[in-house]
């Protein structure tokens, strides 16, 4: 006992308890895009940026090159895409941005401004109005019969 | 309209009764079909099909992923076009061919080595449809479990083929010829590898086979030629050599084992190889072959240029490689990219350009191990649900269970020498390990590389009985950035093999005692 204790006086081994687990906070996690460690390349291609760039999905996806983008484009639609000037957002050095890119409080408010009006035709795809088949026509003007016929 | 005529607090099934034709009105099929797919594209009324995960894939990424993710309370669905769940390492991979490792190892050790262990044997025979049932039995069970798995973990299993539609939809091509599709919050392609064919010869699986093959002969044949001197094979060849085969391996390379596999580690098992029967061509390049013939003829020459020779054979195993298997997935749908190599592009959190779709297993970056992507499948989930994952390439086992076993962790001599890391170097033979001389199979060593300053561990390379399983331990020294000290100082039963691990570590830091 005294040899193993004198033993372990003089040496430290590599293997080291680390203590009680952490469990990492979501903002203390870095999800912009880096390369795979098996990646032979080591880096990511242009595509990522590029999609991130273009792309929203829970927001927009992109970070700073978003904001480049929308600070300079006046347009309506792409006004809701930018975080406000001088926001902790537009400081951020990510390239890509993380997944979400911004909170939906640093984008500021989804209102229009005064004096401006958006029209459901500016907004992606799926926001549209679903265009009514001809089926459906002949349904509603056949009452319903067209569908049982 | 008639919903309004309902209280606010009607259940949603007296709805959807509202909705349903009247009874006495008799619709034919096609009306029908028509004023569901109506009722759908609007929206009425229709139940939410869009899952958490969809996981295009069944093999060992895609179930493990599934079973984990069902765990952890997604709604998940896993299409798998094979029929059977476990992909290439259940069916025709890793499992089969380790039943037939073992098998084929007890054939041979029954008819050459018992007279010395003090055992008479009497007429020995092989009956193949037998062993081939007995792999088919281990098969079918481990499969079956999986199927119970997903039960139990409330994962819905699509059996048909996947394709993208869009950047959410994957449409589904069933088993039974129908077709439906399936929408996914996230969506998970694990869709394996394939062998990659050897251009010149014609995959037929009788006469020039795979490693899917290579587990369904249907008679042992007299004269094998392996092309690729890798582990699948080593191992392929090992079992039809124990049968009684005549194999030759051709090997590009200068050493068998495939890249990974340090270089003094690869000399030795070489050599074990050789005396059990198996002949070596290494240096050597396939310049063509000709399989239209009763045999396969292989025109080789040395890799460098040189004087060509024809080699016979009845079967040609080719075993060059795999490569990642994409094939009608509907990428071009979506705009997804491969590189060179036809790997899926993803980021350090498995996803692609399109965020919302991970990759795992062999189909993107890594070694092409299935417990690579049992490790990514748990990750790939974790990033989903969790926000955070962990998988460290750099302590990722790899074995080859020939007999004696191979297996390895951590970098080689030759990675250490070209990233200029100062290294030392501790080794312990079987043929000193009290456990091995008891069993009568010494072959084969314990070696260890670690740094020669701070004595971490590097490297971990062995090639002798059980590596396979021995290697755990030094997967988990590397991962936890233990010493060779640290594993020297801690104990080991006696008599065990496991104590010949003990000993190279004290050889690296300092001096084995049985040595």
């Amino acid at each position: 006992m005294r040899s193993t204790r004198a033993l372990f006086a003089q040496r430290q081994p590599l293997i080291k308890f680390l203590g009680k687990r952490h469990t990492p906070k979501a903002e203390e996690i870095d999800h912009a895009p880096h390369a795979h460690p098996a990646s032979p390349s080591h880096e990511l291609p242009e595509s990522f940026a590029s999609y991130r760039g273009r792309a929203q999905q829970h927001g927009p996806l992109g970070g700073q090159q978003q904001q480049q983008q929308s600070s300079s484009s006046q347009s309506t639609s792409s006004s809701r895409q930018g975080a406000p000037s001088g926001s902790a957002a537009a400081q951020t050095s990510k390239p890509y941005g993380a997944i979400g890119g911004h909170s939906g409080k640093q984008l500021g408010s989804v209102q229009p401004k005064q004096g401006e009006f958006w029209d459901r035709n500016e907004l992606p795809r799926r926001f549209h109005r679903t265009q009514w088949t001809e089926a459906e026509m002949e349904a509603l003007e056949s009452g319903g019969a067209s569908i049982v016929a | 309209m008639f919903s309004r005529l309902l209280p606010r607090s009607a259940t949603r099934s007296a709805l959807q009764a509202q909705n349903q034709a009247p009874h006495f009105v008799r619709a034919s099929p096609v009306t029908a079909q028509l004023s569901e797919r109506i009722r759908q594209r609007r929206g009425y009324a229709t139940p939410a099909e869009e899952k958490d995960l969809v996981i295009i894939g069944g093999g060992v990424a895609g179930y493990v992923a599934a079973i984990k993710a069902g765990q952890e309370g997604l709604k998940v669905a896993c299409i798998e076009k094979r029929g059977v769940l476990g992909g290439t390492c259940l069916n025709v991979g890793c499992i089969p061919s380790k039943s037939l490792l073992n098998n084929s190892h007890l054939y041979h050790q029954i008819l050459h080595d018992t007279k010395n262990r003090g055992i008479d044997v009497g007429d020995v025979k092989l009956n193949l449809a037998n062993m081939m049932k007995a792999k088919e039995t281990s098969v079918n069970s481990l499969t079956k479990g999986i199927e119970f798995l997903f039960k139990k973990n409330n994962v819905e299993y699509i059996k048909g083929t996947g394709a993208f539609a869009d950047e959410h939809t994957v449409a589904v091509r069933l088993q039974d010829g129908s077709e439906t599709s399936v929408r996914g919050k996230n969506i998970l392609i694990a869709t394996g590898s394939e062998s990659t064919p050897f251009p010149g010869l014609t995959i037929d699986e009788k006469k020039v086979i795979t490693s899917t093959g290579a587990i369904a002969l249907e008679k042992v044949p007299k004269k094998m030629v392996v092309v690729g001197g890798g582990i699948i094979g080593l191992e392929m060849g090992s079992v039809w050599s124990r049968l009684g085969a005549e194999v030759t391996v051709v090997e590009f390379l200068g050493q068998i084992g495939g890249p990974g596999m340090d270089a003094e580690i690869s000399k030795n098992i070489q050599k074990t190889l050789s005396k059990q029967g198996m002949k070596f061509m290494l240096n050597t390049k396939v310049v063509k072959g000709d399989d239209s013939g009763e045999d396969v003829k292989l025109e080789v020459e040395a890799a460098k240029g040189g004087k060509a020779q024809t080699l016979e054979a009845d079967v040609v195993l080719v075993a060059i490689g795999r490569r990642p298997y994409t094939a009608n997935l509907g990428l071009e749908n979506i705009g997804l990219e491969t590189d060179t190599r036809g790997r899926l592009v993803i980021d350090s959190e498995y996803r692609t350009k399109l965020p919302h779709i991970r990759v795992i297993g062999d189909c993107t970056f890594g070694p092409m191990l299935a417990h690579k992507a049992e490790e990514e499948a748990v990750a790939v989930v974790e990033f989903i649900t969790k926000n955070y994952g962990h998988v460290n390439y750099g302590a990722i086992p790899s074995v080859m269970y020939t007999h004696p076993e191979v297996a390895w962790v951590g970098q080689n001599e030759a990675e250490l020498k070209e990233a200029g890391v100062k290294y030392k170097v501790g080794t312990f033979p079987f043929s000193a390990n009290s456990r091995a001389k008891t069993n009568q199979d010494t072959d084969g060593m314990v070696k260890f590389l670690a740094d020669a300053e701070t004595d971490r561990i590097l490297g971990v390379h062995i090639v002798g009985p059980n590596a396979g399983e021995m290697i755990a331990e030094g997967t988990l020294a590397l991962e936890y950035g233990a010493s060779t000290e640290d594993v020297g100082r801690t104990s080991h039963a006696h008599p065990t093999l496991a104590e010949a691990f003990k000993e190279a570590a004290m050889a690296t830091y300092g001096k084995a005692i049985h040595y």
